[in-house]
């Protein structure tokens, strides 16, 4: 087990180099003049030039990369160049907020993907048509849709909940549940649709098997074999469409992040994007990329602790 | 039965819970002056909040909240004191001397004085705002005692006062100068100080009222808090919600959904778009050259067409680069160029180009792809052939480096002749990227530089009057820009900026 997870934190480590790697040259050829960006329209062409060499762009391009490289292995990933802000600080104020919707949706999905996949795989006939019926629906909406009508009829109608922006959990619990709910239901229904079929069908393939007769022929409930032995079997799957479905759900969060005003790693992500502020682009991906390997080395271990059958060596 | 009981009380706990809690919005009690929390939907976050790195227009808000500046604006631009409480030029209009309040202290405690304005005149001269150009004369500053400024200037500026009142003006604690956390805590003397706690920076910033505020009729609100809103749509839930009292709208288009929500809609004019002729010297495009040809092309434009596709009939038409409020502004000008293709195509025959010429333009997926289909469509009817290039994020550097001779662009009206001059007009302006050096302008230039008043005046209005006559641009129309605010409050917009000043928002009484 543990030479397992050494070797998944080590190829997790190359992986991690090879994307800030290869986002940090995307980002350069993309950004165009920054510090015109940064002085807008009214500075001087003297000025952007100051600029420039005030921010080291005018070194060659891996002298550049060298010191971002060496400063982020001292854990220094520099200040914004737009906001001035430490780097470090931006992505932990920000970090939080984006767990926070993203934990959210994956906990609804698996739970909702659980009842309707085994209520659709057991009942099959009208009930697994309307669960089909609902998954194919959302799958095909777009969750910024959902989230945009939902806005209209419960937040601006209604007023039961917040149309934009984000409160903490320590600020005010009900202000908190006001703003998360709808983000967070809005990033959940893709997740659900597909998590849902995911169930369905290892559950179906399951009970399709010997050892289900057998477990039914020995008088145990449909429950009982379901819940205590289907479950386990059909979970591995449906744990990595699950684990497939957060880190997408991380990058969904951008788009429900600025339909909601919400102050997440995804918002600030696009203006960081647009406006080609390497260093903070930099430490989001950087971010990003850690939390992909270590959710990945999570479901793998939660895969084995719930089916010995892929216990891992 | 039992438990769906428990579970319907538990609904409708929750529900009432939940309607009956007050939101996070701004809305609540802003009724009283100097209480209550003002929220404003603001299009752009902080670039940064140190004194001289600070940027203006739709970022002055922010700055206004924690900084005093050296002297206000009124509305329609007239300079009032405020740190300052008089000033005077000497004879050569190069030294401007201020007396200023001797009874205010930055909230860290240090004492207000001469030589903190000092210091922060040349510091925003010498630091990294986007309109650090405006100080740009300034040759030095001084305490000459501890509540008199003297700013020494190396040529006359006629702006300088007006720049003054703006980012160029804010006043920042020197204590703080040497601060690591500079540019993004502000330790000033304004209004509010900045509730670090409760701010996201690039999101949402809260300020409080400061509590030895000098000027306290000047505070409005217990709680301030300007929030960025990213996206059109975010903007118009929030203000459908109610999360916000003021904002400025940034899809034109969605404003009748706000007029219908209750909010007040607050005019204002201070952009105007249409086509820069940068190269009137002809020096890449010949025939740009050529007054003829840069007159058929304001003739090609139907600008009425165009501010009904392009600016979805926000705005008016005009042909002038100069704002309504300037001594130079000509409301029989704005008729000069009314759409004439033939009047166009006889222009280009007597300028030798009948059968047309190809310019080379910048174009921008950001515009849309309407502006650019129009512009070639209406210029092909003369006979002239545009190519356009996108070059994404460096079209502003492409533009100016300078690798078009003509572009399509929305640009700011600024309040005083000078400052048009020297952002669109001298050989040294920033948008006129060929250095092209009419002797006629430069001359007019230094009238409005040096002169009196009134010959200031005359000379801006004649200079209005020969650019438009010369064509060196082909506007289209000046874009209406609104600025909303909910029942509860009554902003004025102010002349020349993006956003209304901080102390022209308040509770409607």
């Amino acid at each position: 087990m543990l030479t397992f997870i050494i070797r998944r934190l080590l190829a997790g480590a190359v992986l991690v180099v090879v994307i800030t790697t290869v986002a940090f040259f995307l980002l350069y050829a993309g950004s165009g003049n920054v510090a015109r960006k940064i002085l807008g329209n009214s500075a001087t062409q003297a000025g952007v030039a100051e600029k420039n060499h005030q921010l080291g762009l005018d070194r060659p391009i891996l002298v550049q990369f060298g010191d971002w490289l060496t400063n982020a292995l001292h854990g220094s990933f520099g200040d914004s160049w737009f906001t001035g802000q430490p780097v470090n600080d931006a992505i932990a104020s920000r970090l939080g907020v984006t767990l926070t919707l993203v934990i959210g949706a994956t906990v609804i999905t698996a739970v909702f993907a659980v009842v309707l996949g085994v209520w659709a795989a057991t009942r099959r006939g009208w009930v697994d048509r309307i669960v089909q019926f609902l998954s194919v629906l959302g799958f095909g909406i777009p969750g910024f849709l959902i989230a945009l009508a939902l806005v209209l009829v419960l937040a601006i109608n209604l007023k039961l909940f917040a149309p934009t922006g984000y409160t903490s959990f320590s600020d005010s619990p009900s202000e908190w549940i006001k703003t998360v709910t709808l983000p967070v239901i809005a990033l959940a229904i893709g997740g659900v649709a597909g998590v849902t079929q995911q169930v369905r069908g290892s559950v179906i393939d399951a009970l399709r098997q010997d050892y289900v007769r057998t477990l039914r022929s020995r008088g145990l409930s449909t429950t009982s074999v379901v819940f205590k032995h289907v479950l386990r079997n059909a979970g591995a799957p449906a744990l990595a469409v699950l684990a497939v479905q957060f880190v997408g759900l991380l990058g969904g969060a951008v788009i429900v992040e600025q339909v909601f005003a919400i102050p997440g790693v995804g918002q600030v992500a696009v203006t960081a994007t647009s406006q080609g502020d390497i260093p903070l682009v930099m430490g989001l991906v950087l971010a990003t990329a850690v939390i992909v390997v270590i959710v990945n080395l999570v479901i793998d271990l939660a895969q084995g602790a719930i089916n010995p059958k892929v216990r891992l060596s | 039965m039992f438990r769906w009981k428990t579970l319907t009380a538990i609904a409708v706990v929750a529900g009432l819970a939940l309607t009956g809690c007050s939101s996070n919005s701004g809305s609540t009690d802003s009724s009283n002056s100097g209480s209550g929390t003002l929220t404003l939907g603001v299009l752009a976050p902080a670039t940064s909040f140190a004194a001289q790195s600070m940027s203006w227009a739709n970022e002055s808000p922010y700055g206004q909240a924690v900084y005093d500046g050296l002297v206000h604006a009124d509305p329609d631009g007239t300079v009032v004191p405020w740190l300052a409480t008089k000033w005077s030029y000497d004879s050569s209009k190069t030294k401007l001397t201020m007396d200023l309040r001797t009874d205010v202290k930055f909230s860290d405690g240090t004492k207000f004085d001469a030589s903190a304005a000092a210091q922060n005149v040349l510091r925003f001269r010498d630091g990294d705002s986007a309109n650090k150009s405006l100080l740009a004369l300034v040759k030095d500053a001084k305490a000459v005692d501890s509540s008199t400024l003297e700013i020494d200037l190396t040529a006359p500026d006629p702006a300088l006062l007006t720049s003054l009142t703006q980012n160029a003006g804010q006043i920042e604690s020197p204590a703080a100068f040497t601060s690591s956390t500079l540019k993004t805590v502000p330790v000033g003397s304004g209004p509010y100080t900045m509730d670090v706690k409760n701010t996201v920076v690039g999101s949402s910033y809260a300020f409080t009222k400061n509590p030895d505020y000098w000027a306290p009729q000047d505070q409005h609100y217990a709680k301030l808090v300007l929030k960025y809103f990213a996206t059109p749509t975010a903007l118009l839930n929030a203000i459908r919600g109610g999360q916000v009292n003021g904002a400025n709208v940034s899809d034109i288009t969605t404003v009748d959904q706000i007029k219908a929500a209750g909010w007040t809609l607050n005019d204002q004019e201070y952009n105007w778009a249409g086509l820069i002729l940068f190269d009137r010297g002809g020096t890449v495009d010949k025939p740009l050259g050529n007054v003829k040809v840069r007159q058929a092309i304001n003739y090609a434009f139907d600008t009425k067409a165009l501010l009904k596709t392009v600016g979805y009939g926000y705005g008016t038409t005009t042909t002038q680069i100069f704002p309504t409020s300037s001594p130079g502004y000509d409301k029989s000008l704005d008729s000069a160029y009314a759409y004439n293709p033939t009047k166009a195509k006889e222009l280009m025959k007597e300028a030798g180009y009948a059968d047309g010429f190809t310019l080379s333009q910048p174009s921008s997926a950001l515009l849309g792809t309407a502006t650019y289909t129009l512009l070639a469509q209406q210029l092909k009817a003369i006979g002239i052939t545009v190519k356009f290039t996108d070059p994404g994020n460096n079209f502003i550097a492409d533009v100016l480096a300078p690798k078009y001779t003509s572009s399509y662009f929305q640009l700011q009206q600024d309040p005083t002749a000078w400052q048009i001059l020297n952002f669109e007009l001298l050989p040294t302006a920033t948008f006129n990227p060929y250095k092209y050096n009419d002797p006629k302008v430069v001359a007019w230039g230094k009238t409005i530089q040096s002169g009196s008043e009134s010959e200031a005046a005359a000379a801006t209005k004649e200079l209005n009057a020969y650019i438009v006559q010369q064509a060196w641009f082909a506007p289209w129309f000046r874009p209406k820009g609104e600025y909303v605010t909910d029942a509860k409050t009554s902003a004025i917009v102010q002349v020349g900026n993006a956003y209304p000043y901080l102390y022209n928002i308040k509770p409607k009484s």
